[in-house]
């Protein structure tokens, strides 16, 4: 029986372990962890490096099965989704932020924000003016024909920030989405985190090691050796969107 | 996702890396561009032949002194020549329906500004629509066998190319033959035949008939440069040939259409299996190319493979992206190819000419190789079906070569592929 859509976690791992394998040597990333995040918050998990963060992330990204257990985004338990299925989800519903940007380097700004409309048939008009507006949400509409090579590392991230949500995802899962750009930058970039947050109820799981980015979440999950070491909620700091 | 999409995006990564995308596609150009070319060359080239051999008729042989097509390599100087006696000789043979003699020399003709490297035949004249079918008079009438001074003139003669002077009847030509140096003969022109082409080794538009009787009084001698000789039916050749050759041993040369027909055909068919080779290897080795080019392009392209994983490209899309990238480099290549193959083809007709360079029996030893007007040209023969041939082989070539990369790259793991460097 399936929960009605509001009251449906956006993500639920069921004592999910993943092992990597090298060799003949079994690496445990992951040990058992069970978790839900509820649709519209904005959860940091922390950790050090090695803990199982990064590893999680990919699990609930359905870009990595789990070794065991289950993880449901949104009710739908990606065990049963084929590969293409498990695609479809990502396009449809989970945005990706990267600290390395991850943008393709031989395509221009505007055309990296249209690629995960091209993967779902948008036709060229439609996607064009959804992506331009997605830029310029961004500030970055003056740049759109430049490639990332002509853009800073704080635009490159906005222009990857952009590309995430030109999609309206349900769901955006940022991997030290700020690790690589100045402190300037990650405001600017975590004040439209909680403006967008905030309006349209997206769902954000940022993994970071930056105290000032947890800080402003509203839940805090502490990874440590494949495990959950810790959670805490926290009264979200609205004043930082200010500072 | 839209398969303009995939195909935009697939000409956005080509263009990304122009040269070797160039040099890749050039590769299935030569081989495309090779094969066309022979096919097409060698098909034009027997169509030719075969084009010349029905107009002279599966039943005629050509009887020639040996002498004359080793170019007077007998250093003991008599040679077998052949006479009158000879004509009636081989009249007797069982399956001979007429042997008609003829003088042959080649000879530049002039008249006005108009020089011409051509040949001159002294013949009966009426038995020319015998050994030649379908050779009709454009103008004027055969001459008188008896007047010396009458010739008819093949078309190319009367009219040549590139110039204003032309040839009407009863004017006069002058004729210097070859090798000798007694001066020039004059003629006069009474007839021109229409255009006619090629026989074997003899260009009838760039020849002046005479009676055979001038011939013998101009040339002074009795011997014929050889003799067409006609058998009832085209199974007679063999044997008539037979007859001919046992009677008179290596004394004469006897060719016969048919074979000569079959040994032109032997060895353009050896040709076209030898460069058609050359063509298929260099395709494979232009296949091999594309799918290293592929190979290159996926591993380059692996992170980006990550990130398309990311955004939520289907392993199918991933390699329709890639598959399409090696069929356009298969569709540009396969008609540039073509292009490329149909100049080609030209080029390779005239260079092949210089082989038909030679004239059929007759003339003096060593004049026999040097022709212009007379050297064997043919157009290549394109159907559409050898057309459709290199411009879709080409692309199936492609994409077999881009099938397995691009597998390789749909199948990629995205956390792996997201994190190579």
């Amino acid at each position: 029986m399936e929960l009605p859509s509001s009251t449906r976690p956006a993500v639920q791992t069921i004592d999910i372990t993943k092992v990597y394998r090298v060799g003949h040597i079994d690496y445990p990333a992951l040990k058992g962890v069970t978790l839900k995040i509820a649709k519209g918050e904005l959860v940091s998990v922390v950790g050090p490096s090695g803990s199982g963060k990064s590893t999680f992330l990919n699990l609930i990204g359905a870009l990595d099965p789990p070794t065991s257990g289950r993880v449901i985004i949104d009710g739908i338990d990606l065990k049963k989704l084929n590969e293409d299925g498990l695609a479809l989800l990502r396009n449809l519903r989970i945005g990706f932020v990267y600290q390395s940007f991850n943008l393709i380097q031989r395509l221009t700004s505007i055309e990296n924000v249209e690629m995960p409309l091209i993967a779902r048939g948008v036709p060229e008009k439609v996607r064009k003016s959804r992506s331009l507006k997605m830029l310029s949400a961004v500030g970055l509409a003056p740049e759109a024909d430049k490639r990332p090579t002509e853009l800073s590392g704080g635009e490159q991230q906005r222009v990857a920030i952009a590309r995430a949500l030109v999609t309206r995802p349900a769901l955006v899962l940022g991997d030290e989405p700020t690790g690589n750009v100045d402190s300037k930058t990650t405001h600017e970039v975590l004040s439209y985190i909680v403006q967008v947050n905030k309006t349209l109820g997206t769902t954000f799981i940022l993994v970071t090691h930056n105290p000032d980015v947890a800080n402003m979440t509203n839940r805090v999950i502490t990874f440590k050796d494949g495990l959950i070491e810790k959670e805490q909620y926290l009264q979200r700091m609205d004043s930082y969107t200010r500072s | 996702m839209r398969t303009s999409d995939i195909f935009k995006l697939a000409f956005k990564a080509l263009r990304d890396r122009k040269l070797r995308s160039f040099l890749t596609i050039l590769g299935i150009m030569i081989g495309s561009a090779i094969i066309l070319a022979l096919i097409a060359s060698s098909s034009g080239l027997s169509a030719g032949v075969q084009s010349q051999v029905s107009k002279i008729g599966a039943n005629t042989l050509t009887v020639s002194s040996a002498r004359q097509f080793f170019g007077g390599g007998s250093s003991s100087g008599q040679s077998y020549q052949l006479s009158q006696q000879d004509v009636s000789t081989i009249e007797a043979f069982q399956g001979v329906s007429d042997v008609i003699p003829y003088y042959s020399q080649r000879a530049t003709i002039s008249y006005g500004s108009n020089s011409i490297e051509g040949e001159l035949i002294g013949v009966d004249t009426s038995a020319l629509s015998t050994m030649y079918k379908e050779l009709s008079l454009y103008s004027g009438g055969l001459p008188d066998s008896y007047d010396p001074s009458a010739a008819v003139v093949g078309y190319s003669i009367a009219f040549p190319t590139g110039s204003s002077d032309q040839l009407a009847l009863n004017q006069m030509i002058s004729i210097t033959l070859g090798g000798s140096s007694s001066g020039s003969l004059t003629f006069l022109v009474k007839g021109i035949f229409s255009e006619y082409g090629r026989v074997l080794f003899s260009d009838i538009d760039a020849t002046v008939f005479i009676s055979l009787q001038s011939a013998q009084i101009l040339l002074k001698t009795q011997y014929f440069s050889g003799l067409y000789v006609m058998t009832n039916t085209a199974g007679d050749v063999t044997t008539v040939q037979q007859e001919i050759e046992s009677y008179y041993g290596t004394e004469v040369r006897v060719m016969n259409a048919g074979s000569m027909v079959s040994s032109v055909e032997s060895i353009t068919s050896q040709m076209t299996v030898f460069l058609g080779s050359i063509g298929a290897v260099s395709l494979f080795v232009a296949a091999v190319g594309i799918t290293n080019t592929m190979f290159v392009s996926v591993m380059e392209r692996t992170r980006e493979i990550g990130i398309l994983k990311a955004l939520g490209y289907k392993p199918r899309q991933i390699m329709g992206m890639f598959l399409s990238e090696a069929t356009l480099s298969g569709v540009v290549g396969g008609v540039g190819g073509t292009i490329l193959g149909y100049v080609l083809s030209f080029i390779l007709g005239g260079s092949l000419s210089m082989f038909g360079g030679f004239r059929m029996g007759g003339g003096p030893p060593g004049q026999a190789s040097s022709a212009s007007a007379s050297s064997t040209t043919f157009t290549p023969v394109f159907t559409p079906e050898l057309i459709a041939f290199s411009l879709l082989f080409p692309i199936g070539i492609a994409v077999l070569a881009g099938l397995y990369p691009a597998w390789r790259a749909s199948r990629m793991n995205a956390v792996v592929a997201l994190k190579y460097e």
